[in-house]
């Protein structure tokens, strides 16, 4: 089934306060991230830097994916590739068996997310606890996350609440973020101090010392690991950095771009395990390979996932994440997703109003929306177009491309709107761009017999 | 057959764009005052307090937590005894852990801690409330300092304040599942 953004982000619009609700939440998130990037004067060059890093990276992906594999293994930890998702999940069931786990912790991870990792472990029996809080709270409500860095902002604390009293036993209508993270906080030790195996996500792997770091606000990443026997680190390929230094550029940009902190909480480098511990890294391709052949859009794997630029976008912010079923939403999702499956998010791109803001605030200069517009027209090209943009965009080619009919729709389109009644020209039946939107009062004349008239003789 | 490894960098090799030369990381510089330490450290709810000398930690300690039984440390002499084998009860029990910050970064209150000063990998975090020491002429001024004056080690953290989340409505709510405060004398 392919994804209709529209038709699920009319769902969400419906209602209308918690629409407004969400969409100042996340401007909220902007305007903290501006207050955090102005005050770094060296900003726009760190973008740059941060940038030709990552560039120069996918131009020798193959080579620091070799380096790191080396000094990880002689580290001591483990190295695994996986081709797929379905690789990457048997790798860590064959990791659970192996060590007879049942208590497991998994810290944030949309690679974890990508892959459908909770799912497929609990068909096979094993159940995994997510410790991020947010991600706590949508797990309870059996929801996928509907942002990257805030899984849980589509949420009132009122439904919190709710979710808690019935999964922890707070007090019905406790509604308190103070007392409610308080409540997941005891509930959420005793699961780490237990537990067996914790999983974590990649937030940069360094090829020439083979650590990975790890990112929390909560500090759920290190309560997991340092408690566990074994660590299960994910990565896609592309979360590769040259050197240990250059860490010092990507810990001044993520944070300050996602929520407008100078610097997470919780930097953590993993290096080697405690003795006697085991350590794991999966690294996942799940066509990153085919993407970094895609001249046009293989910069979208410079990414790191701060989400600023679904926070600053005009649509995502009004039309929620959910909207865009797929792991990662909003402008970057939508340059990612048509690269697995075309026909699937053919809808995406078109989920923008190319403004550019995203590509403005991506810290590592990803052209996003330049991207957005390119996968355009292949979608449009391969006719994965839905029937009623195709004919839309046939008809207005047609009208476009020929001045008689071009000058004659301009004349119908004036007295239309001039003399038919606004319930006809605004109906949402007949006119969908009505919706929300009002059209301007039509001019007496085109422009080009305005011209005519007045120009210098 | 080609493994799975091998056909993944085979088809990175084919699909890679040409080399691109990587850049010096210009030089950028910052306060690395105390001062301006102390401010940023304020701004992400950690809590800096100066002193004189270190012997002046565990009165501090004292006053902060007149209450607590189970202090785990490796300046003062703590009422519990924690090491790298201590069994898993011990260590949820300790309240407040008082450890050493190998350096403190200017522009955003993080602190270094590797491993070795850790004591037990889990104490900084399980700890229900950290403190940290931290020589007052230790400060770099910014991320990239920090970096050539650290090394990976086995593990190792900057910590920047308490465990806080904002994932209920964007309320900040101090003390999510590690550390609830975060004290640094400045010693």
């Amino acid at each position: 089934m392919s994804v209709n953004h529209a038709s699920s982000a009319n769902t969400f619009n419906r209602d209308f306060d918690r629409t407004t609700w969400h969409d100042e939440s996340l401007w909220f998130v902007r305007q903290k991230r501006d207050k955090a990037v102005f005050s770094v004067s060296e900003f726009q060059q760190l973008r740059e830097v941060a940038s030709n890093i990552k560039e120069h990276t996918l131009s020798s992906l193959d080579h620091y994916l070799i380096e790191f594999e080396q000094n990880a293994l002689s580290n001591g930890v483990h190295v695994h590739w996986a081709a797929n998702a379905q690789e990457h999940n048997q790798i860590i069931l064959d990791i659970l068996k192996q060590n007879k786990a049942t208590r497991i912790v998994k810290s944030k991870s949309m690679l974890t997310e990508e892959c459908h990792l909770n799912p497929f472990l609990k068909e096979n029996g094993f159940d995994v606890v997510d410790t991020d809080l947010g991600e706590r709270i949508i797990q309870f409500r059996n929801e996928p996350p509907s942002h990257i860095v805030m899984p849980a902002i589509h949420l009132k604390k009122e439904d919190v609440g709710k979710t808690f009293h019935e999964h922890l036993g707070t007090p019905a209508n406790e509604k308190d973020p103070q007392r409610l993270t308080e409540a997941a906080r005891q509930h959420l030790r005793e699961k780490f101090v237990a537990a067996e195996v914790a999983i974590t996500g990649v937030n940069f792997a360094i090829a020439e010392t083979g650590s990975v770091v790890v990112c929390t606000n909560e500090g759920n990443a290190d309560l997991g690991v340092t408690f566990a026997k074994v660590h299960i680190a994910c990565m896609g390929i592309e979360k590769i950095i040259p050197k240990w230094q250059h860490l010092g550029v990507f810990t001044r940009v993520l944070a300050r771009s996602a929520t407008g902190q100078p610097i997470t909480t919780y930097t953590s480098h993993f290096t080697k395990p405690r003795d006697g511990n085991e350590m794991h890294i999966v690294i996942l391709d799940n066509g990153r390979t085919q993407q970094l052949g895609r001249e046009d859009f293989r910069n979208s794997l410079k990414c790191i996932r701060c989400a600023a630029c679904m926070n600053t976008c005009p649509v995502f912010r009004r039309s929620g994440g959910h909207s865009y079923g797929f792991t990662v939403p909003g402008p970057i999702g939508s340059i990612l997703s048509p690269n697995l499956d075309l026909k699937k998010y053919s809808a995406l791109p078109f989920a923008s109003t190319l403004c550019g803001s995203c590509s403005d605030v991506c810290p590592v200069k990803i052209d996003i929306h330049v991207q957005l517009y390119k996968w355009r027209q292949i979608i449009s090209k391969e006719n994965a177009l839905p029937i009623s943009k195709r004919w839309s965009m046939k008809l207005l080619s047609t009208v476009l491309s020929r001045h008689g009919l071009y000058n004659l729709a301009g004349k119908i389109a004036r007295f239309t709107l001039r003399w038919m009644p606004h319930s006809i020209t605004h109906n949402t039946l007949l006119n969908s761009w009505a919706k929300s939107r009002e059209l301007p009062h039509p001019p007496k004349e085109s422009f080009g017999t305005w011209y005519q008239k007045n120009k210098l003789k | 057959m080609m493994n799975v490894r091998d056909r993944i960098l085979s088809q990175i090799k084919v699909n890679k764009p040409s080399s691109l030369a990587l850049n010096e990381i210009p030089v950028f510089m910052g306060d690395d005052s105390l001062t301006n330490f102390k401010k940023n450290l304020e701004s992400i709810s950690g809590q800096p307090i100066e002193v004189n000398s270190t012997n002046e930690v565990e009165s501090i300690v004292n006053q902060l937590f007149p209450s607590a039984k189970k202090i785990a440390s490796s300046i003062i002499p703590g009422t519990v005894s924690i090491d790298t084998s201590s069994d898993l009860v011990s260590l949820e029990q300790v309240e407040v852990a008082v450890l050493r910050g190998e350096f403190g970064v200017a522009e955003n209150g993080a602190i270094w801690l590797p491993e070795s000063n850790m004591i037990n990998r889990s104490l900084p975090f399980i700890a229900q409330y950290l403190v940290l020491v931290l020589k007052k002429n230790d400060m770099v001024m910014n991320m990239h300092k920090a970096y050539e004056r650290c090394r990976p080690g086995n593990y190792g953290s900057f910590i920047a304040g308490p465990s806080k989340t904002a994932d209920i409505e964007q309320s900040l709510v101090i003390g999510a599942h590690g550390a609830r405060s975060l004290t640094v004398i400045l010693d």
